[in-house]
């Protein structure tokens, strides 16, 4: 695959999100987008007159509207400046976030700010999923965005007692997480005696994915600000460095569930994750990062996936949820911002993972801060049917 | 009692009958069973627009029951506890038919707590209890100071909130010598609070005094929002506007020779894949390209119709038909079949029919799943429904 | 596809999207437009930086970047036309039956133009700097329609 080096290098100096909710009747969507635009502003230190170009993005047909890049300049501040709009699905906001990353260390920009944005009261988002599909054929037959197909897998290979307990495990410890974050959307204070009455009683969407499962449906926002490593320095004490990011693409992939072991067909994730550590020279990723914001679609896909991202064998992935190893305070804390499971304004959701991880960097998290000092960082996007963005992020340079 | 929020349990379903609303109750015909934990069970019976509720501990015949504590049932009643939440989080469970369940939205009027008149004392521990969260930040800036309260009578107290850095913290003390201190009857200082009497009369007919630094005191209105009491907080509430508008939009497709090809197959009951020169692959629905290999391709193969089912994944929740915004009853089954002269992954999607959800057994690796056959819509004009489902081939 | 390929097999397929969604004005929007609905009245927001009065009334200056939320001013109900067109079509998401006039009216003591409807003039009498009034309309649908249209004063 044709990479190259950066051109030059690039930090990440202002972070900004709004409380995610389920509801904002109190703003329109440029107000909602402002807040987090202000924040990240507040955050940098930074006027608008200091940002040279601002990416905007969210789902197409999610509020029904189209170019809000246009009306939203009242919120994003985009008045005179080079705009670009984005809109790639699930993985928008970690391709934002590239597009930031790559619009600077080409040297066109010096100062970029990203900014993604769902208000999912407003439309219908299984509808709008539904679209998204072939119109000839595959958008009848679809179900949105939900499938048992993952909590299948799981169970044919790990046995249903011990992958529902796993999956049941992930969903808890990401609602603790979500407890010690004020911005997060749902935390519902679920206990550990709760586990075996839940895996039982909770409502079934598709197959064996249940209602407690699945993500939320939000309204948020949430705005980066990048800069080169001279402006970056100039005008930060503590930049987060942008040292690698992947996208993996693939077909619509319906043509994946065939199981059939012989041809097992590869999750993107994998492919990402394999070419990224390779080219960066990292052979345990576990071992390597210090904290992991992923996008986990729900509990089933959570604990799936870690197992693609670490690039780990068997059921190693089970026994770092069975252990706690995931928790803030374990070995390899996964999503201490609660996850997607937890908040989830769809265009913002994919950025609010490597900027998670940046205040991680930063020890600014607040009460999900984790405790351990974190040095390096990973993020994950992901949309579509099964497509992956996968991002490092640095404390220092020098890698 | 739901202690939490002050309202029996008993009251909701005491309500019932004021609050139903025939309109909402229009093709319901059946019962609902309430199981409130230690408080007991009661039975709801719809029927041709009209209702009955029962204490009773026979719920047989119910189409859902609805389990909860007193709590989160009387939360929900009363708009304190979103019902979606408690029902994600098991708070609040549904055994039975959540669809059916979902009706019952509809029957009631939103319950609304009797307002109850608090007394002079319970105003005095809200007023004091609420202060720290009616505080102005913003209108703090530099200032150092403390304001004593010294609220007199048998419902009375005193009270001290210190105003530092912008934060302010209440006390239920009166410390030495604050920069303010307001002294008056607990019965003064609640109408005063409710607006009901304005600071000047209190303080030229002597029912109130104040000590200390005076300008302060002009400046109390800034530092604290009003009190409002409870439960009047939704009236004061600004009417916030809503715009609901259902997007349609007419929208023609083309097909293009390969999918059109497909498509004019069905027609005839024949199912074509396409096969990839290069791979092999075989794709069904037939796509332009084989997008591994990147190139055309043109060579058409006719396969199935019968195929064994590698997964079924079984909707519990539909998604609307974008056609017509309407949708499908579940549960419904999606499958994942290999047609006969398909393998491995290359699987083509369909529905089940309804009644055979719980007969199918799925294939992994060499073993088969089950093996279906399509049903063929009599008028075909080369879309999906031209299948109308794939039923067990026996 | 290489020109002249083989069309047998293509065709048309007939499609719709129909799916429901729901917008929210927001505190400000919700204001402006209860206070022409309740009040007859039209109201601005100023931003003290640049002290220009926008109408319809904004959060932010997209200019000055500065949160002006609160400072509601109330302009007039009179106003000039800074601009306008004739829309000559029939279109269901239209507000009214072509041809009409769609203007750019700058209400007296606001900065910025609103777009709206003018009637009551023949429509090749139209100019800018035409002085227009605001007419309310009976019914409400909570939108911006509920000035109905600006007539000549």
């Amino acid at each position: 695959m044709a990479h190259r080096k950066k051109n030059r290098n690039v930090g990440v100096i202002g972070v900004g999100q709004t409380k995610h909710s389920s509801h904002r009747e109190d703003v329109n969507q440029a107000e909602m987008i402002h807040e987090a635009v202000r924040e990240a502003l507040d955050d940098a230190g930074l006027k608008m007159d200091d940002i040279d170009c601002l990416v905007h993005g969210n789902m197409e047909l999610f509020e029904m509207i189209h170019q809000p890049d246009l009306w939203h300049a009242l919120g994003t501040g985009a008045y005179g400046k080079n705009t670009f709009r984005l809109t790639t699905g699930g993985t928008t906001g970690a391709t934002l976030f590239c597009a930031g990353d790559n619009l600077v260390a080409s040297g066109m920009y010096d100062v970029t700010m990203v900014i993604g944005f769902e208000k999912l009261q407003e439309g219908h988002t299984t509808g709008g999923i539904t679209n998204m599909a072939d119109p000839l054929w595959t958008r009848s037959i679809q179900t949105g965005a939900l499938t048992g197909t993952c909590a299948y897998d799981l169970i044919q290979e790990f046995g249903e007692e011990r992958a529902n307990q796993v999956a049941m495990m992930y969903r808890i410890i990401m609602d603790q997480h979500a407890g010690l974050n004020p911005k997060a959307h749902r935390a519902f204070g679920l206990e550990w005696d709760q586990m075996d009455h839940l895996i039982k009683t909770s409502a079934r969407l598709v197959g064996e994915l249940k209602i407690i499962d699945m993500c939320s449906q939000s309204d948020g926002a949430c705005a980066v600000i990048m800069a080169t490593e001279e402006k970056a320095k100039e005008l930060s004490d503590n930049p987060v460095w942008i040292r690698d990011h992947i996208t993996v693409h693939r077909e619509e992939s319906f043509t994946m569930l065939g199981y059939d072991q012989a041809t097992v067909p590869p999750l993107t994730h994998k492919v990402a994750a394999e070419a990224l550590f390779k080219r960066n020279g990292i052979s345990k990723p576990a071992d390597y990062f210090d904290v992991f914001e992923m996008y986990d679609p729900s509990s089933w896909w959570g604990v799936d996936w870690l197992r693609a991202f670490f690039l780990l064998e068997g059921d190693e992935h089970l026994k770092l949820v069975e252990e706690k190893e995931i928790a803030i305070g374990g070995k390899i804390p996964v999503n201490p911002s609660g996850g997607v499971i937890a908040s989830n304004p769809i265009g913002a959701t994919a950025l609010v993972r490597p900027a998670e991880a940046c205040l991680q960097v930063r020890g600014d998290a607040g009460p999900h801060q984790i405790p351990t000092p974190v040095n390096h960082a990973l993020a994950s996007g992901f949309g579509g049917t099964m497509w992956t963005v996968l991002i490092m992020l640095e404390k220092e340079l020098g890698w | 009692m739901s202690e939490k929020f002050g309202v029996k349990v008993e009251d909701i379903f005491n309500t019932m009958e004021e609050r139903f609303r025939p309109e909402g109750a229009e093709g319901v015909d059946a019962s609902f069973g309430y199981d409130i934990s230690g408080r007991g069970r009661w039975k709801l019976t719809v029927k041709d627009g009209s209702m009955k509720i029962e204490q009773t501990d026979d719920l047989g015949g119910c189409a859902a029951v609805i389990q909860a504590d007193a709590d989160t049932f009387v939360g929900v009643n009363i708009g304190k506890v979103d019902g979606t939440a408690a029902f994600t989080s098991g708070k609040l469970s549904v055994d039975g038919d959540v669809g059916a369940f979902g009706t019952t939205a509809k029957l009631f009027k939103r319950f609304t707590p009797p307002k109850k008149e608090l007394t002079v004392g319970e105003y005095v521990l809200d007023m004091f209890g609420t202060l720290e969260a009616r505080f102005q930040t913003g209108a703090a800036e530099g200032l150092d100071i403390t304001i004593g309260y010294d609220i007199g009578g048998e419902e009375g107290g005193q009270w001290t909130a210190r105003i530092k850095d912008g934060k302010c913290t209440v006390t239920e003390e009166l410390v030495p010598s604050p920069s303010l201190t307001m002294i008056m009857k607990a019965k003064d200082w609640v109408e005063l609070m409710l607006g009901k009497v304005d600071a000047v009369n209190l303080l030229t007919t002597g029912r109130a005094k104040v000590e200390g630094d005076m300008n302060l005191a002009t400046k109390l209105g800034e530092l604290f929002a009003k009190y409002t009491a409870p439960g009047e907080e939704e009236e004061e509430e600004q009417e916030l506007l809503v715009l609901k508008k259902i997007i349609s939009v007419n929208q023609k497709f083309a097909t293009g020779p390969v999918m059109g090809k497909y498509l004019n197959g069905l027609k005839e009951k024949k199912i074509l894949a396409n096969k990839c020169r290069e791979c092999g692959r075989m794709q069904v629905p037939p796509r332009e390209v084989c997008a591994l290999c990147r190139i055309r391709c043109d060579e058409f193969v006719e396969v199935g119709p019968k195929g064994n089912v590698r997964l079924l994944d079984t909707a519990y929740y539909a998604s609307p038909d974008p056609l017509t915004g309407e949708t499908r009853e579940t549960p419904y089954g999606l499958i994942y079949i290999l047609l006969d002269g398909c393998s491995g992954q290359e699987v083509f999607a369909h529905f089940l029919r309804d009644d055979q959800l719980d007969r199918i057994e799925m294939g992994w690796n060499e073993k088969k799943g089950t093996i279906v056959r399509p049903v063929w819509a009599e008028e075909r004009t080369g879309k999906v429904a031209d299948i109308k489902y794939f039923e067990i081939d026996e | 596809m290489k020109e002249g390929f083989d069309t047998t097999d293509c065709f048309l397929v007939d499609g719709k999207l129909a799916l429901p969604y729901t917008y929210f004005a927001g505190r400000v929007g919700s204001k402006f437009l209860t206070t022409i609905r309740d009040e007859k009245k039209i109201m601005g927001i100023k931003c003290n930086k640049c002290n220009k009065v926008f109408v319809p009334p904004r959060q932010t200056c997209d200019v000055c970047m500065e949160d002006i939320r609160d400072n509601w001013v109330d302009v007039q109900n009179t106003g000039k036309v800074t601009n306008f067109t004739v829309v000559r079509y029939d279109d269901k998401h239209l507000p009214k039956k072509a041809p009409y006039v769609l203007a750019m009216i700058q209400l007296d003591g606001a900065d910025t133009p609103l777009v709206h409807v003018v009637e009551g003039i023949d429509l090749d009498k139209a100019k800018i700097g035409m002085k227009v009034q605001a007419v309310f309309a009976k019914e409400t649908t909570n939108t911006i329609l509920d000035i109905d249209h600006f007539a000549p004063a």
